[in-house]
């Protein structure tokens, strides 16, 4: 059994997070995520509006780890949490309150890949910025996995469909109907994505999205992406269309 | 002349140039300081040097001349002043006693202001510092030991209202310690701390001694000035990280709790580790902040060596073999080789407060004594 699952905690970004399997325990390159992150939000303040910091989606938020890290360290911003399993979603909720920080998290069941579900995400108002830690794992290379993951893990925080892109590309299909102009999507996936991400994203110019950059884990992998909407205005956005106002996150 | 002059300032000192074991009798500490300063000393004719050129000694010339005015006008107060104690008139007298008690602290004052201004500051005087304690000879007793002196640093810092962090514990199996490394941040903390440097060595019987026999085990204490990120610039290029994630495709492929992170700085091959921690990123922030130390340290090693040279009190690499201190337990008695002065309640020193602050603060004396015979003989 793995180690974070006996002693049922583990250290993330400096936060100390309950662990229970089979939710899925946070890897050490998807610190080196959060901090990306948070570099391009210090570096672009117009993000953020004045009084409330980045509004931030989360897809995949499993234990908590990236949601809650952003949200310790962006003390302005809001998090919506979706994880499609329901042990996720407790964890996360659990590891919030924990920390203190639910007043900053809705932590939502959904599953990205079911067809108009994520609808009700425009209710919370156009996003600053789509993090995810999607599952990425070529179907193929499941069963090469080490016993004590494919045990004791959720098998659908892993598997990413036969190229490990079935969930990444729910996410970019989505992401630009959320995202507010010049709006960011930052992902962790496997070293064989950013190029596979790059073509799909040519094919696809209704998405208006641009591969902005790739960045190396601390093993000189190419891991994460940051890929951005690019808006009709361009620069700082303004608030987009109205569409269906309703109440801010959160209450 | 000048050879006159090196003798009275070697006479003042009352040493001889090569580091000598501890037969010298206080050889630093006040009484040295007085002689410093006696009339038509090599200080006093420094001092008059100063006041005369135009070219002055460093950016606090004007001051020091200032100073050295001051306090020669002072002693002819007191001079004047001291007559007075054989006057007639008992108010008088008793006028003159307050005068010269008040003239007599001005002119300390005076005369430690002189020092401070002469004695050169030190690039990493205002430093943070890392503290490194390693057992020595003795196995498990050298351990125990060495668990007990950082206990006693980390007090200390408490003491001094520093702030300390641990970096890194090996302990051994019976609570001692193999070795540890912290980190210690504040006022004029590597200022106090630089001279805790070196091999400190305790006799008494260990715990683990079954006969009630003394023994002699030993431990290393090492103290690396931390740069600030402006004294020292590291190139992200010239470091190579390793970490154990480095096969396979990591990422969601793999659970490893392994976190250690190893980095190499190519152009000098020094080498730092720490596996302390869980998460990775902070196992390399803190290897990260001892490879800077480090880098620093070799840095500094070769500006301060050629001013430490001929000094009793060693600072940085080549006072790191040298036995510097005793703690004797069945003698309750700790004594200081460098100053050969002892220090007796060893159960108070090892609290970590004024007992070990009085004999950094003697340490300091010292060494800023020595500093100025060092500034005095290379002007002359």
């Amino acid at each position: 059994m793995p180690v974070q699952y006996i002693l049922g905690e583990w250290d993330f970004q400096g936060l100390s997070l309950k662990m229970a399997p089979p939710v899925f325990i946070p890897r050490p390159e998807t610190e080196e995520l959060v901090e990306w992150v948070l570099e391009e939000v210090a570096q672009r303040p117009c993000v953020a509006e004045a009084h409330s910091g980045p509004l931030i989606l989360e897809v995949g938020c499993g234990s908590g780890a990236v949601s809650l890290s952003l949200l310790s360290q962006l003390p302005q911003s809001r998090v919506i949490a979706v994880d499609k399993g329901e042990a996720a979603i407790c964890l996360t909720h659990e590891n919030a309150q924990r920390l203190q920080l639910q007043d900053r998290i809705r932590v939502i069941p959904l599953d990205v890949t079911s067809e108009g579900s994520w609808a009700h995400l425009l209710l919370w108002g156009p996003l600053d910025l789509v993090v995810s830690n999607p599952p990425y794992v070529f179907h193929q290379d499941m069963e090469q996995l080490a016993p004590e993951i494919l045990s004791y893990e959720d098998p659908a925080a892993l598997d990413g469909g036969e190229k490990g892109m079935d969930i990444i590309m729910h996410v970019l299909a989505l992401a630009p109907r959320l995202l507010k102009d010049s709006g960011s999507i930052f992902l962790e996936v496997d070293p064989r994505h950013p190029e596979l991400i790059g073509s799909w994203l040519q094919n696809r110019p209704d998405l208006s999205l641009d591969l902005v950059a790739v960045r190396k884990d601390f093993c000189g992998r190419p891991r994460f992406l940051h890929i951005r909407r690019s808006g009709s205005q361009g620069g700082c956005p303004a608030d987009t269309l109205p569409g269906p106002q309703a109440a801010r996150v959160p209450g | 002349m000048r050879s006159q002059l090196l003798r009275n300032v070697v006479r003042c000192l009352g040493a001889r140039p090569a580091v000598a074991p501890a037969r010298r009798h206080a050889s630093c500490g006040s009484p040295a300081l007085e002689e410093l300063f006696a009339r038509g000393g090599p200080l006093r004719t420094f001092l008059e040097r100063q006041a005369g050129s135009e070219s002055q000694l460093q950016v606090r010339g004007p001051e020091l001349v200032a100073a050295a005015k001051l306090l020669g006008e002072k002693e002819q107060e007191l001079r004047e002043t001291e007559r007075l104690l054989h006057d007639e008139n008992e108010d008088l007298r008793k006028l003159a006693e307050n005068e010269i008690t008040s003239c007599q602290k001005e002119i300390a004052q005076l005369k430690h202001q002189i020092i401070l201004l002469l004695v050169p500051s030190e690039e990493t005087d205002e430093s943070d510092l890392i503290l490194e304690v390693t057992a020595g000879v003795g196995g498990q007793e050298a351990m125990l030991f060495t668990s007990e002196i950082f206990d006693m640093y980390q007090q200390y810092a408490a003491f001094k209202r520093w702030h300390f962090e641990t970096l890194e514990y090996f302990p051994s199996e019976i609570g001692g310690l193999r070795h540890a490394s912290a980190s210690i941040g504040g006022s004029e903390a590597y200022k106090n701390m630089k001279f805790e440097g070196g091999v400190h060595r305790v006799q008494r019987v260990p715990k683990t001694e079954k006969q009630g026999r003394v023994h002699t085990s030993t431990m290393t204490v090492a103290i690396l000035p931390q740069p600030t990120e402006i004294n020292l610039v590291i190139n992200p290029k010239d470091l190579r990280i390793d970490t154990k994630r480095a096969s396979g495709a990591g990422g969601q492929h793999v659970n490893t709790t392994d976190s250690a992170v190893r980095i190499v700085h190519l152009p000098t091959g020094v080498v730092s580790e720490c596996q302390q921690e869980r998460s990775q990123l902070k196992n390399k922030e803190m290897a990260m902040k001892k490879l800077r130390a480090k880098l620093f340290s070799m840095h500094l090693e070769e500006e301060t060596s050629k001013r430490y040279s001929a000094r009793k009190i060693q600072v940085g690499s080549k006072g790191r073999s040298e036995k510097i201190r005793t703690y004797n337990f069945p003698q309750n008695r700790v004594t200081d080789h460098r100053i050969n002065k002892s220090v007796y309640d060893l159960e108070t020193f090892m609290r970590g407060e004024y007992l070990l602050d009085e004999l950094v603060q003697s340490l300091k004396d010292c060494a800023d004594y020595e500093s100025l015979v060092q500034v005095i003989s290379n002007k002359l």
